[in-house]
C-alpha cells in the first residue's frame, strides 16, 4: 500500500517552541487514519504545513508524492480540507458555497450541480435555505464536509471536526467520517480517543511534536500492553481475590463486588487455571472475559498521563 | 492567478448582496445630489451668518457658480468619500483571515495573489459604477440650478479622483495584507492619506507624485494654467502597479 501522506523529519519551530519535533510518518491510501494527540501536541500545525498554510522550518511532507511547499496547487487539488473552526461567508446559502467551492477546482455545469446536490443531501441540508450565519456549528461542521468533498479528493483532511460539537453533531460528523471508509483516505485530528476507536483504523500518537507511537487499531491494542482478566462469581469472590493474586500469571488482581480483575502476563495460564481455582472453591462462576485495553489506556500510557 | 475570475465572481456578489453596496456607493450618491445645492445655499448662509453676528461691517459674498459646485462635489469626494473606502477596504484580506474564510479557500486551488488580485480589481469596479452614478448626479442638478458649462472639466475631475481612490483602495488592500488588523489598516490608510495631504502643500511632491492628484482636478475646474498632470498620474498609475505586486509577494510569504 502507498503512502497517501509521508512526512520525514518534519519540524517547525516558533520562536523557542518546538512545535514539531522530527515528525516521522505514513499515512497509507484508503486508511481512515486518526492523528491523537494532546491539546498542543502540534496536530493543527503539521495539518497547517500539509494543507500549505505554513512552512516547515525542516524535512518535509509529500502528499500522494508531491512536496507540500513546492507543488502546493498540484496537493490541494487532490485534497479535502476542514480546519478546526471553519469559517463561511455569512451572506451565503449552504448551496452557494458548496458551488463556490466547486468552481475553485474548476467544476462546472451539471456536474457541480449534481455534487452540489448530493453533498447537501448527505450532510443533512437539503432542506436548508438559511444563509450560513444562522446556521448552528453542527450544521456548520457537517457543511465543513460536505464542502471538503466537493472535489472528490483522494485525501481527506480533518482537523478537530467534533471538538466543538454536542453528541448528536458529533453523531453526525463521524456517520459523514464513517460512510467514507473504502472511498477516499480520510486523516483525522483529533484529542476525543472515542472518535478515533469508532471510526478510524490506523492512529498515530503525537506528543509534544513527535509521534510516540503509529500503528494499526488493532496492534496498537495488543502490542505490549497490559491484557486483563475479568472474573466473576455470584458470591466468594473475597475468597478467590487471594488466590487469583498468588497465581505466577497475576501481576495485579483487584476486587470490585462479585467482580475480579487481574493484569495478566500469560493469558493461556490464566485460562486454564481459573475455572479450576472456581471448582476448587464451590463457587458459581458468572463470566471469565478477555478484557482489552482501551485506547484510552494505550494514549495515557502513551503520553505519560499529561 | 488560479481561480481569480471564480473569486472575483464572489467578492462582486459580496459587494451586491452585502453592506458593502450602501456604505461608499450611498455617500457618493448623496454628494452627486447634494453639492450642487450646498454650493448654492452657503453664499446665502454665510451673508446671514455675517449680517446678525457683525453690525456696521459689510460682507460681499458673491455667488455661487457652477465651478462651486463642481468644487463642492471634490472636496467631499477627496476627503469624507475616501475616508469611508479607506475604512471599509481595510477588512479585505484581514477580514478574510481572521474570520476563517482565508484558510477554507486557500486550501483549494486558488493562489493567493489571486485573492489579493480579486479584491482590489472588485473594489475599483465598486468605485467605478460609483463615480459615474455620482458624477451623473452632479451634472444633472448643477445643470438644473445652473448651468451646463465645465461638464469636461468636472469628467476630467472624476477620473482623477477615480484614479486617487483606486490609488488609495490598493494601498488599503496592500496595508489589510501586512498588518492583518482591520483597524490597524484602517488607520495606517488613513495616517498615509494625511501624509499625502500634508506633502501636497511641497511643490514638488505636489507635481511628482500621488499627493498632488489630491488637489489636481480642482485645479483643472478653477483653470490652472500651465497645468501638467503627467507626473501625478504616472506615479500614481505606478504606485498602483508596486503597491499590487507587493501586496502579492507579501501574501505569498505569509503563514495563515
Amino acid at each position: 500500500m502507498s503512502g497517501a501522506i509521508e512526512i520525514a523529519g518534519l519540524t517547525k519551530v516558533y520562536g523557542d517552541t518546538r512545535a514539531l519535533d522530527g515528525v516521522d510518518l505514513t499515512v497509507p491510501e484508503g486508511s481512515v487514519f486518526g492523528f491523537l494527540g494532546p491539546n498542543g501536541a502540534g496536530k493543527t500545525t503539521a495539518l497547517r504545513i500539509l494543507t500549505g498554510m505554513a512552512r516547515p522550518t525542516s524535512g518535509g511532507a509529500r502528499v500522494f508524492g508531491h512536496d507540500v511547499v513546492r507543488a502546493t496547487n498540484e496537493v490541494r487539488s487532490l485534497i479535502g480540507f476542514l480546519p478546526d473552526i471553519p469559517g463561511y461567508y455569512p451572506w451565503m446559502t449552504a448551496g452557494e458555497f458548496l458551488r463556490f467551492s466547486g468552481r475553485l477546482f474548476g467544476l462546472k455545469g451539471p456536474v457541480l450541480e449534481d455534487r452540489v446536490d448530493s453533498l447537501l443531501e448527505m450532510a443533512g441540508l437539503a432542506d436548508v435555505t438559511q444563509r450560513l450565519s444562522g446556521f448552528s456549528r453542527g450544521m456548520k461542521q457537517r457543511l465543513g464536509v460536505a464542502q471538503a468533498l466537493i472535489n472528490a479528493p483522494r485525501l481527506l483532511m480533518l482537523d478537530e471536526p467534533t471538538s466543538a460539537l454536542d453528541p448528536m453533531g458529533r453523531k453526525d460528523v463521524l456517520d459523514m467520517i464513517a460512510a467514507l471508509k473504502g472511498k477516499t483516505t480520510v486523516f483525522f485530528s483529533t484529542h476525543i480517543l472515542t472518535d478515533v476507536e469508532r471510526v478510524c483504523d490506523t492512529v498515530a500518537i503525537l506528543d509534544c511534536g513527535r509521534v510516540v507511537r503509529q500503528a494499526s487499531m488493532a496492534e496498537l491494542k495488543h502490542e505490549g500492553h497490559a491484557v486483563r482478566l475479568l472474573v466473576e462469581v455470584e458470591h466468594g469472590a473475597e475468597v478467590l481475590q487471594p488466590l487469583l493474586a498468588a497465581e505466577p500469571w497475576a501481576t495485579e488482581c483487584t476486587r470490585e463486588g462479585q467482580v475480579i480483575r487481574c493484569i495478566v502476563s500469560d493469558m493461556g495460564a490464566a485460562r486454564r487455571s481459573v475455572p479450576a481455582l472456581v471448582a476448587g472453591e464451590h463457587l458459581p462462576l458468572v463470566r471469565m472475559v478477555d478484557e482489552e485495553p482501551t485506547l484510552e489506556d494505550v494514549f495515557v500510557e502513551m503520553v505519560g498521563g499529561r | 492567478m488560479h481561480g481569480f475570475a471564480v473569486f472575483l465572481g464572489k467578492e462582486i456578489s459580496e459587494i451586491v448582496r452585502t453592506w458593502r453596496l450602501y456604505v461608499v456607493p450611498g455617500i457618493m450618491v448623496f454628494f452627486g445630489i447634494t453639492s450642487p445645492i450646498i454650493a448654492e445655499v452657503t453664499p446665502s448662509l454665510l451673508s446671514g451668518m455675517a449680517s446678525s453676528d457683525v453690525q456696521n461691517i459689510v460682507i460681499e459674498i458673491p455667488p455661487a457658480t457652477t465651478a462651486d459646485a463642481y468644487l463642492q462635489w471634490s472636496n467631499n469626494a477627496v476627503q469624507i468619500a475616501l475616508f469611508a473606502l479607506i475604512i471599509t477596504v481595510a477588512g479585505a484580506i484581514a477580514g478574510e483571515r481572521r474570520s476563517g474564510t482565508a484558510q477554507l479557500v486557500l486550501t483549494k486551488p486558488v493562489s493567493r495573489p489571486a485573492m489579493v488580485v480579486a479584491k482590489m480589481v472588485s473594489n475599483w469596479l465598486l468605485v467605478l459604477v460609483t463615480a459615474v452614478v455620482s458624477a451623473a448626479l452632479c451634472i444633472g442638478v448643477t445643470a438644473l440650478m445652473f448651468d451646463t458649462t465645465l461638464v469636461r472639466e468636472f469628467v476630467a475631475l472624476v477620473a482623477l479622483w477615480y484614479l486617487l481612490a483606486c490609488f488609495m483602495v490598493t494601498l488599503t488592500v496592500t496595508l489589510s495584507v501586512l498588518l492583518k488588523s482591520q483597524a490597524g489598516a484602517a488607520g495606517a490608510g488613513l495616517g498615509v492619506y494625511f501624509v499625502m495631504s500634508i506633502l501636497a502643500l511641497w511643490t514638488v511632491a505636489r507635481d511628482h507624485t500621488p499627493a498632488g492628484m489630491l488637489g489636481l482636478g480642482d485645479r483643472i475646474v478653477t483653470g490652472g494654467e500651465g497645468l501638467s498632470v503627467f507626473w501625478p498620474v504616472a506615479s500614481t498609475l505606478l504606485g498602483i502597479v508596486v503597491l499590487a505586486a507587493f501586496a502579492c509577494w507579501a501574501f505569498n510569504r505569509q503563514e495563515l
